[in-house]
């Protein structure tokens, strides 16, 4: 078997991972309009939360103690947004405030996750894995349950966003916020439901990346955050479907890269296709209207 | 005092007059400016009406290189500033105000004005560093210059107030005097008289009419058009991103094909103003 | 102790110098710049480079120009600054404030993830040692001279810059930064071309983050990648924020506060057993925390920007017409009151 599909597959497991957590980062922008730069510690607290349950407190079966941890920081993100940004993005007209507090809360959260769960690298208890052969591709049961896991969540998604009235009034208020309120719709609930929804997308990312990674360190999700980034802006920032759709060619694109280069410059081929898609296309590869 | 004396340092004019030819501007596939074309008669106060969506601020966006236009082409004087950024715009004279006061709000209201010349020596940093002298004169002449407008603008009293502490009608002034203190040849006025009180409303009539009398060239967006009919001498009339019509206002008010089509009621509302 | 008590003053003069030029760019030029540390680091290394001479064995570094104090640490500011010049180019023309807040802070991480790897140039995750201790040779110093000597030498060179800056920020440049930060629109409407005046705040700033940088490596004499994570970016932002962003004075209180007593002080407290790291972890945390106390509380910082008041431009006060104007409250409406536009 070739180098080129393996990397084929540590590719898609990768856009799994980046996929989950780039509609979550792009679920919350599209509704506050601002980015959130503790995105990335919101995915470290969830693959810790379902670590205690799988480790340390009760030992549930990795994927039960993976939905509550997830849930948890769904909760977390609630509190967050209601106690602290949200606060913050309304007393400031400027985006310059809530984006430092955002920047000071993934520093405080980083910190007291070191606090808590120290530095030393981490294993989930998980059964050892059997590899499948599907057409070229070689994956373990576990890197096809990721890979399942992130289509089921673009699936159930894609129907929240169309099919239901959250879906459509989130819409509508990524869209105009103004509009949306004077039309009826409870922006206050839709607001607080967004940050549940992108909490918990965070918590499960950050679960699957410790989960696809094989270990957990306080910073992993930190360091991904920059390739959520990546991905987000090539599919055009606050675009569910642009995540998408990037987070599965920034998956594919360094991964495969890394079968030609240095796995070490993972972050640089990311972040190189971060600034030429600002260069070409400032708006993402799908433009949406008035955003830049 | 008056705004006359406040601006006789600025250069003598050299440019004619603003003229606009064929403008378009689409947002989203819609078209806001759609052919717009017209002259600024040198040396008058020129009024651009229309209702609500003409693309009356939109035109004026473009003439001062706030935005680009998809197609068409503006003149200043005998220079082709189509597309230009707007600072270079406004280095050729050409300055505008905006519809909602934008004052530079953690500046004082001083140094409001003070920020409005243009090319100043102490923006250079050589000239910071080495020749503080150079500047710091400058900075005096120009503080004086500065001075005296907010005399004649009714804010001297507030000079070192930050400007986002003022109240509506003196960041109406602000603005003006502002614009005014770049030393323009032409003036492009967005609504200068919008949700100001009648008594302030005659006072910028008299700030406009002084500004004429200065020399300066002046274009200003109105819906009062009683107003319009007391100080501007051209009217130039948009509708549909288009020029419906131009010339005084009893032409227009003549012109039965602008009347029934379109102005009817608004001008006879204004007249019996 | 005077040990202590020097390290602390060079900590001190340092983010001062840091801070300072962090303010330019965000506090009064409203440039976002999350890669600050960055530059920071960049004049580092390039001073260190500079400083070292060509043939140390071990160590894989470029240049190696031997030059000595102060000129590596020029080179250093010099160097930060050019590095201004490329992302200036490509992202402040085109990007708006949080896309930009993106790419600077994934530039940050980018440049450390780089260094940390790519050994020919940076000598990878081992970084630079042995870089040399300015002045020790010319006047004999030991080990605990160095540190009170440099911290001097430090505490002279943030003076002069002190002055420089000051000198820039109550010039014409300074306002005109300060009006494209409170609204760039009216700024560039009145004539300022404002890609060129960003730059010009990012490449002075950059300059103060690479002379920074270059005391810093040379005051602990190696240079370690991981010491120029983007959440270093966030220490000098809460220096800022604290001391009151837009005012020079407010840079010094901040460094004083921030750097010196929250940071350093606490690293003097002995480890509490079994738990390596967990003052500097709760300690950094605290940095965090503090910073969104006063942005809530007192978002202009300790020392506010100052107003700068008409008479010190050298004219004359003239109460004659604030009588005279008194009149005109009827025509413009009340004066509204400081407080009603709350803050913004």
């Amino acid at each position: 078997m070739s180098l080129f599909w393996l990397s084929v597959g540590f590719g898609l497991v990768t856009a799994s991972v980046l996929s989950i957590a780039s509609i979550g980062l792009s679920l919350q922008f599209g509704i506050t309009n601002y980015v959130n730069f503790a995105y990335g510690d919101f995915m470290a607290l969830g693959a810790f939360f379902t670590y205690v349950f799988n480790n340390q407190v009760l030992h549930f079966n990795i994927w039960i103690a993976m939905v509550i941890g997830s849930l948890l920081v769904g909760a977390f993100a609630v509190i967050v947004n209601r106690y602290l940004l949200g606060p913050f993005a309304r007393r400031f007209q400027t985006t310059h405030y809530v984006l430092i507090v955002t920047f000071g809360l993934s520093l405080v959260m980083l910190n007291l996750i070191y606090s808590i769960w120290g530095a030393d690298v981490r294993f989930y208890s998980m059964p050892i894995a059997s590899a499948l052969s599907i057409g070229p591709l070689r994956l373990t049961v576990t890197q096809l349950v990721v890979i399942g896991i992130a289509a089921l969540m673009i699936g159930s998604i894609h129907l929240v966003l169309q099919r239901t009235r959250l879906g459509k009034s989130m819409r509508a208020m990524s869209d105009n916020t103004t509009l949306a309120m004077t039309s009826g719709i409870d922006t206050k609930r839709i607001t607080t439901l967004t940050w549940f929804l992108s909490g918990s997308m965070a918590g499960l990312a950050g679960t699957v990346l410790g989960i696809s990674e094989g270990n957990l360190t306080p910073a992993s999700g930190e360091l991904f955050l920059f390739v959520i980034f990546a991905a987000v802006i090539l599919g055009g920032i606050g675009s569910i479907y642009g995540a998408m759709g990037g987070a599965i060619i920034i998956g594919l694109a360094t991964e495969i890269s890394a079968a030609f280069i240095d796995p070490a410059y993972k972050l640089d081929i990311a972040f190189i296709a971060l600034i030429i898609t600002l260069l070409i296309r400032p708006n993402g590869l799908i433009a949406r209207p008035g955003t830049a | 005092m008056s705004a006359a004396n406040a601006t006789a340092g600025s250069p003598p004019l050299t440019v004619d007059a603003l003229r606009c030819e064929g403008l378009t501007k689409a947002f989203q596939g819609v078209h806001a400016v759609n052919g717009a074309a017209f002259e600024v008669p040198e040396g008058k106060i020129t009024a651009l009406i229309g209702p609500n969506g003409a693309g009356k601020t939109t035109v004026v966006n473009i003439l001062s290189g706030a935005m680009s236009s998809d197609s068409g082409r503006v003149f200043l004087g005998d220079t082709e500033i189509t597309n230009w950024p707007a600072y270079k715009i406004a280095r050729q004279g050409l300055l505008r105000t905006f519809q909602l006061s934008r004052e530079l709000g953690g500046l004082t209201v001083l140094e409001n004005l003070l920020a409005a010349p243009a090319v100043q020596a102490g923006d250079s940093l050589v000239n910071v560093l080495f020749r503080p002298g150079l500047v710091r004169r400058q900075e005096r002449e120009n503080a004086e210059r500065a001075l005296e407008l907010l005399e004649v603008y009714r804010l001297y009293r507030h000079r070192d107030t930050r400007a986002r502490e003022l109240s509506g009608g003196q960041k109406k002034l602000l603005e003006i005097a502002r614009a005014v203190m770049a030393s323009p040849k032409l003036l492009l006025l967005d609504e200068p008289m919008a949700g100001v009180n009648p008594a302030l409303i005659e006072v910028i009539g008299e700030y406009i009419l002084d500004l004429k009398r200065s020399g300066v060239t002046v274009m200003m967006i109105e819906h009062n058009l009683g107003i319009v009919e007391k100080i501007c001498d051209h009217v130039v009339v948009l509708a549909e991103g288009r020029t419906l019509a131009t010339g005084s206002m009893s032409e227009l008010r003549s012109n039965t094909a602008v009347v029934s089509a379109y102005l009817g009621e608004v001008i006879n509302a204004g007249a019996a103003h | 102790m005077l040990y202590y008590v020097f390290t602390l003053v060079f900590f001190l003069f340092d983010y001062f110098i840091l801070a300072m030029g962090l303010n330019i760019q965000y506090g009064a030029t409203g440039i976002l710049n999350f890669a600050y540390i960055g530059f920071v680091a960049v004049g580092a290394y390039m001073t260190g480079v500079a400083g070292m001479p060509s043939n140390i064995t071990g160590q894989h570094y470029i240049l190696g120009l031997g030059l000595p104090f102060p000129l590596n640490t020029l080179f250093g500011g010099l160097s930060a600054m050019a590095m201004a010049v490329i992302v200036a180019l490509i992202t402040l023309r085109r990007l708006r404030t949080d896309y930009l807040a993106i790419v600077l802070i994934s530039l940050s991480l980018v440049l450390y993830d780089f260094c940390n790897n790519f050994v020919p140039l940076f000598n990878g995750a081992d970084g630079l040692y042995n870089v040399p201790a300015p002045l020790t040779k010319a006047l004999g110093l030991n080990v605990n001279s160095f540190i009170v000597v440099f911290a001097c030498v430090t505490g002279v060179v943030a003076l002069i810059l002190w002055f420089v800056m000051a000198r820039v920020t109550n010039a014409p440049l300074g306002r005109s930064l300060r009006a494209i930060r409170d609204d760039s629109t009216v700024a560039g409407a009145l004539g300022k071309d404002v890609f060129r005046m960003q730059l010009k705040s990012m490449l002075i700033g950059s300059f103060y983050a690479g002379i920074g940088g270059g005391l810093l490596i040379q005051f602990g004499g190696s240079f370690n990648p991981t010491a120029w994570l983007p959440g270093e970016t966030f220490v000098v932002f809460a220096v800022l924020i604290v001391g009151g962003a837009g005012n020079n004075i407010g840079m010094f209180v901040g460094a004083l506060l921030v750097e010196t007593l929250l940071i350093h002080l606490p690293a003097f407290l002995p480890e509490i057993p079994g738990h390596p790291g967990l003052i500097e972890y709760i300690d950094s945390a605290l940095v965090g925390i503090v910073l969104m106390v006063m942005l809530w509380t007192r978002p202009q910082g300790i020392v506010p920007e100052r107003v700068r008041r008409a008479v010190t431009f050298g004219v004359p006060d003239r109460p004659e017409i604030d009588a005279r104007e008194l009149g005109s409250a009827e025509v413009l409406g009340a004066p509204v009151a400081a407080a009603t536009e709350g803050a913004k």
